[in-house]
């Protein structure tokens, strides 16, 4: 019984760590600010979710684990929002996004809109 | 009133969590305090008296399937990007799409921009004003129109159905 | 050396690419990117240096962490975004 809660909460915990850690390898190598935010915001996320529940499964049903529940879910909530208050902001103070980008439909409607008002 | 009682039940179960104890006693020390906190940030809130709570329970199950499935996409696109990223020449196309939505309940519009926010490789900038499109940005968006198709497909489905 | 051990080094090498976001960035809205992945790094490693000494009040840390990271960070974002916060 302990060996198999052990093996999955390891699971977990290694399947974290490694997702933390492509989240940063990402947050250095992709161009602009919206691709880094998709590599932080979420599989960093994810990452420090796998972590959390591996403590809460190694931990059992003690303070630590559900501490560590309560981090990871605080976590997994707020991320979407971080990302998108960022991403607006960027956006409407105009910072430029990267070369290679083949679409910007938010820019032609905000034109459109400008235009009409005048 | 009765919903006030609801909000401090729950802050009594986030209180269990937060002080790591689960027991009933700090369960109720908990909602004692929900009640004090709601009652003193009532101005806070715009308590609506209509919210019909059978029907809430009644979609528990449509909820269920809903986060199961969230789990499930998030954790195989995390997988796509992880792949993406690690890929040794970079081979992205991204782009800002605007999709159309179906939802009009602000509850539902909040849960589909979190969730496409959640999903590695597509995040929520901005909902227009009328409600009726929301502003995604792809990491892939060398085709606009099948990831129209996939995200009313795949997630607003869902979405609409356990939330309105 | 075991699994905990391997993981805090993992973490302490993650943070470089933080820094470097944060010291290079080109602009505003990739430093901000940069601090929210470095708390984010911050917490994880709190959460495996808390179960190594076996004890939860570093994860009470962390939840308060992670706390002022998101509130920090909508903060700026919003200072970026209107030039005011309220």
């Amino acid at each position: 019984m302990t060996t198999a809660t052990d093996i999955i909460g390891n699971v977990f915990f290694l399947a974290g760590i490694l997702f933390v850690f492509v989240g940063m390898v990402g947050l250095l190598r992709l161009p602009d600010v919206y691709n880094r935010l998709h590599a932080t915001t979420k599989i960093a996320t994810l990452g420090t979710f796998g972590v959390m529940l591996s403590i809460a499964i190694k931990a059992g049903f003690s303070t630590m684990g559900l501490k560590a529940i309560t981090v990871g879910i605080f976590l997994l909530l707020t991320a979407p929002v971080v990302a998108h208050m960022v991403a607006r902001a960027a956006h409407r103070s105009g910072t430029k996004m990267w070369t290679g980008s083949v679409i910007d439909e938010y820019a032609e409607d905000n034109k459109r809109e400008k235009e009409s008002q005048i | 009133m009765r919903q006030y009682i609801v909000y401090a039940l729950a802050l009594g179960i986030v209180w269990c969590f937060v002080s790591g104890e689960a027991s009933i006693l700090n369960f109720m020390v908990g909602s004692v305090l929900g009640i004090l906190i709601i009652w003193s940030l009532k101005k806070l809130y715009q308590p609506d008296e209509n919210v019909p709570y059978k029907n809430i329970i009644a979609r528990i199950p449509k909820l269920a399937t809903f986060f199961a499935i969230l789990m499930i996409e998030i954790t195989k696109a995390s997988i796509l990007v992880a792949k993406i990223v690690l890929w040794p020449k970079l081979e992205i196309k991204p782009g800002i799409v605007a999709i159309p939505l179906r939802a009009t309940k602000d509850v539902s519009i909040t849960a589909i921009a979190n969730t496409i926010s959640l999903t590695p490789g597509t995040l929520t900038i901005d909902v227009s004003d009328d409600l009726a499109k929301i502003y995604v940005h792809s990491i892939d968006a060398s085709d606009p129109e099948a990831l129209k198709v996939s995200i009313r497909d795949k997630l607003e489905k869902y979405v609409l159905e356990a939330f309105e | 050396m075991n699994l905990l051990d391997v993981a805090l080094v993992i973490m302490s090498i993650s943070l470089i690419p933080c820094l470097y976001r944060i010291i290079v960035g080109p602009t505003l809205p990739d430093r901000v990117v940069g601090l929210d992945a470095l708390t984010l790094v911050m917490v994880v490693a709190l959460g495996v240096y808390s179960y190594m000494q076996e004890s939860p009040f570093f994860l009470d840390a962390a939840l308060v962490l992670s706390i002022i990271s998101f509130i920090g960070t909508i903060a700026i974002a919003r200072y970026i975004d209107e030039g005011a916060i309220f």
